[in-house]
């Protein structure tokens, strides 16, 4: 009589689940975007013959399925919590989280990568830079895992050995060493990046090394955004990560720069607050991802220009140089291609500045 | 298709199974067969036609061998059924591994055939195989209905991993078969075990194997960890797909053949091949043991005998030297047993007994995993300490305690101990009532849990498929 019922109701559970499942899978419409995630999600594949022949088709299905499911969020979510509480893994698709804050396990160190930046770099000195008369300066930014993982048991690439071969591979610029000036607690706990109003200080350091410390008044206003700030690891992690805030530094000079993005065309000032209810707040930084830009500064006493190459963690540094500059050139050369720089950029006196990050140096084939 | 898909789960399924209790029974075979077809036809198109043919050839010679009175007509067919099998069985799986082989020892640069192995290739050349001799045999009659012998050569539970399941323990199922409740939540039961094996724990040791593979800081402790979690992936990748195919088929009416029964806790190599993998072991035991005469022959042809089949066991799993090697490993660890140490693993302390199986099979696994016979060399010796590599390492020291737990729960669930507490609480203890709420409460999280691990996209293939 018990397992009579037993089956009876085991049967309609697993039945309900399963075609419940089904159904809204199959009613639900198809979602353009994950906002967690940050990406565009797979979409069902139209069918063809030749595309069902070539086995394509049962794989872009499987894929778009899985994309596509409904309450995808909510079914990752309850991976990681199985992950984590369940079974104590340490990390879920190479997120962990310690001390409130995530990180990505990026190790080993590959010096393959580090070789393929420097190489690039070198083909901009050899190219632009070579017998001129500019100042050259390499700053490379630690991500979270340097303060982080090898404190706490997870594996960590080698960071002495990238910065030493940073630092003797770009023997034709000055080094300058950040690494002490921060601490974890410069960064978003559910994001990538550092946060801005902690790298007054930073920003001087680098400042003094380049000769302009003294231009630069390290005296700014700090605005918070009233939204929420979810970061690139909130949604990798698919766990309920606490928002954050980000705060951004003003002064009377950057709230007067204009920048000018060569892509879109467009003149804007450093920051775009309507970016701050975007899919990636960050993006507020100097427009977020962008091949080429000017920041101009009319309250510059002296004609002095700068031209920086980097990644997005520039993004966030580079508006508090700008007192030391008449204008900063910034180029991100994962989206325009090192070899048409001379028609866009003046390199004659100027200072330049190379400013990637760990993670970029250790998974470096995007630059061109 | 894969069972551990979202395709699977959530679109084949439940049209199936909607469609199959709708259906009269006349047309149950219809609705197997059709969505055998589409089930196979999903990721091997092509190869649909291969197997139609290698199953048709089977039908028509089982038939035209029944029909003859001449015995040695009968045997000249069942021959040239078996030649047809394993002719396209050898195109397909052994070919290029016949030329790179006559390549190596001729210096000749034959070119190689480079084509995809079908999927299941193995599993239903075996099936058809076993049809035509045991019909030849006269163990079971011919199938006279074509729409049942297709159901049973290409029904999709057991098609593409097995269990090999032979005609004549399905035969009759095919004709008339019972459908309850009891089968139904029984079969379905077992089927969300076999997925939660597959998903959370094969493929959670799927993805520390692909991590030490990838890792440059090796060490010998990551060296035995990557080789204790290739024996749970293995084992519960097969034993998983297998508890899904029993299941399904339970559901659908069929019983088929158990082919696993806690192999980790044998105490000697004799006992695991019972326990691993039984409806292989128990094919190469009845059509090629016991027709060489088995262990009733003299002591010389006994080990010949032992060392053919089990070296065309290790070759049936791939066309490499390794899994040569791993089946004749066997081979050689079952001949010491039988005739040099016989008394040992009988009557031998049962720990030492138990440790002295669970590190030969794990070594055993490591052979069978590698991609040479110098790459299984150098890391069977590193599992030793006979390279240059460090004793710990950081990340070994990571992933040790990252996946401790769940190597654990690996490990306790390789036992029958979840099933002898689940016995004592569920079936004859006080708990039988609360667990007719918590039985289906636990199914259901486990197939949302489940649902969640493939949603993420998370690593996800079946070790054997390429089999």
């Amino acid at each position: 009589m018990k397992e009579k019922l037993k089956y009876r109701i085991g049967i309609a559970a697993l039945a309900i689940t399963l075609f419940t499942g089904s159904a809204i899978n199959c009613l639900k419409p198809q979602a353009e975007f994950s906002d967690s995630e940050r990406r565009q999600l797979k979409k069902h594949p139209e069918w063809s013959f030749g595309s069902f022949l070539d086995n394509t088709y049962g794989d872009k299905f499987e894929d778009a399925a899985m994309d596509q499911f409904p309450f995808r969020d909510e079914f990752r979510r309850i991976k990681s919590y199985t992950l984590y509480d369940l079974f104590w893994e340490k990390d879920n698709n190479g997120i962990y989280i310690e001390d409130g804050y995530a990180a990505k396990l990026d190790y080993p160190l590959k010096e393959e990568s580090v070789q393929n930046a420097l190489t690039s770099f070198r083909y901009i000195y050899d190219t632009y830079l070579l017998g001129g008369s500019s100042k050259i300066y390499t700053c490379i930014v630690p991500d979270k895992g340097y303060y982080l993982a090898k404190q706490n048991g997870y594996p960590a690439m080698d960071y002495e050995k990238l910065y030493s071969k940073m630092k003797d591979g770009m023997d034709y610029s000055g080094f300058i060493d950040i690494r002490n000036m921060l601490s974890i607690k410069d960064y978003y706990k559910t994001d990538t990046h550092w946060r801005q109003e902690d790298l007054g200080q930073t920003a001087k350091k680098i400042g003094e090394k380049m000769g302009i410390g003294d231009s630069l008044s390290g005296n700014y206003t700090v605005n918070t955004s009233k939204l929420p700030f979810y970061g690139v690891y909130y949604g990798q992690s698919a766990l309920p990560l606490k928002s954050e805030t980000i705060k951004y530094l003003t002064n009377d000079i950057i709230d007067s720069c204009k920048v000018y993005n060569y892509e879109t065309g467009k003149t804007t000032g450093v920051y775009e607050l309507n970016k701050l209810s975007g899919k990636d707040p960050y993006e507020m930084f100097l427009s977020g991802a962008a091949p080429l830009l000017t920041i101009e500064n009319p309250k510059a006493i002296e004609n002095k220009e700068l031209i920086v190459f980097r990644d997005s963690f520039g993004s966030s540094l580079i508006p508090l140089l700008i007192e030391g500059y008449s204008k900063i050139t910034v180029v991100d050369i994962r989206y325009v291609k090192s070899s048409i720089l001379k028609d866009y950029i003046d390199f004659d006196n100027r200072d330049v500045l190379f400013l990637y990050s760990t993670l970029l140096l250790n998974d470096s084939y995007s630059l061109k | 298709m894969l069972f551990s898909s979202i395709t699977f789960l959530y679109y084949f399924l439940p049209v199936v199974l909607l469609l199959y209790f709708l259906m009269p029974f006349r047309y149950k075979n219809m609705v197997l067969l059709i969505a055998s077809l589409i089930f196979y036809a999903w990721g091997e198109p092509v190869y649909c036609i291969l197997m139609l043919l290698s199953i048709l050839q089977g039908y028509f010679i089982g038939l035209r061998i029944e029909g003859t009175a001449d015995s040695r007509k009968a045997k000249v067919l069942m021959a040239s059924s078996i030649v047809i099998s394993l002719s396209i069985l050898g195109f397909f799986k052994y070919f290029d591994f016949f030329i790179a082989n006559v390549n190596k020892v001729t210096h000749l640069s034959l070119p190689f055939l480079r084509i995809a192995l079908p999927m299941g290739i193995s599993f239903y050349t075996f099936h058809i195989m076993s049809y035509t001799i045991d019909v030849y045999r006269g163990k079971v009659k011919a199938e006279k209905d074509i729409l049942a012998f297709m159901t049973y050569a290409m029904l999709f539970p057991q098609l593409v991993a097995g269990p090999i399941v032979r005609y004549a323990d399905i035969a009759k199922q095919l004709h008339e078969r019972e459908h309850s409740l009891s089968q139904c939540y029984l079969g379905s039961r077992r089927f969300v075990a076999g997925l939660a094996k597959k998903v959370l724990l094969a493929n959670s040791f799927g993805v520390l194997c692909t991590k030490f593979q990838d890792s440059s800081d090796k060490s010998v402790l990551f060296y035995w960890i990557y080789a204790i979690a290739y024996t749970l992936q293995i084992y519960y990748d097969f034993s998983g797909y297998s508890d899904m195919a029993i299941g399904l088929g339970k559901i659908f009416g069929f019983q088929f053949i158990e082919n696993f029964n806690y192999p980790y806790i044998s105490k000697s190599i004799t006992e695991f091949w019972r326990r691993w993998h039984i409806s292989l072991s128990s094919w190469f035991r009845d059509y090629v043991y016991i027709p060489l005469g088995g262990n009733r022959v003299s002591k010389f042809k006994h080990i010949r005998n032992i060392l053919i089949v089990w070296m065309l066991t290790g070759f049936w799993h791939g066309a490499a030297w390794n899994f040569i090697l791993w089946g004749l490993y066997f081979a050689i660890l079952l001949i010491l047993e039988k005739y040099c140490f016989p008394k040992w693993t009988e009557k031998g302390n049962a720990v030492l007994s138990h440790i002295y199986v669970m590190v030969l099979v794990i070594i055993s696994f490591v052979l069978f995993n590698a991609d040479s016979l110098s790459q299984a060399g150098s890391d069977i010796g590193s599992m030793f300490g006979l390279s240059d590599i460090p004793f710990v390492s950081t990340q070994a020291l990571y992933y040790l305690s990252s996946y401790g737990v769940l190597l654990l729960v690996g490990i306790t669930g390789s036992t029958p101990l979840f099933k002898v507490l689940y016995e004592k609480f569920a079936e004859k203890g006080k708990g039988a009532f609360l667990f007719v709420i918590l039985e289906p409460v636990v199914l259901c999280s486990l197939l949302l849990v489940i649902t969640g691990y493939l949603v993420d996209g998370s690593f996800n293939p079946f070790l054997y498929f390429r089999f």
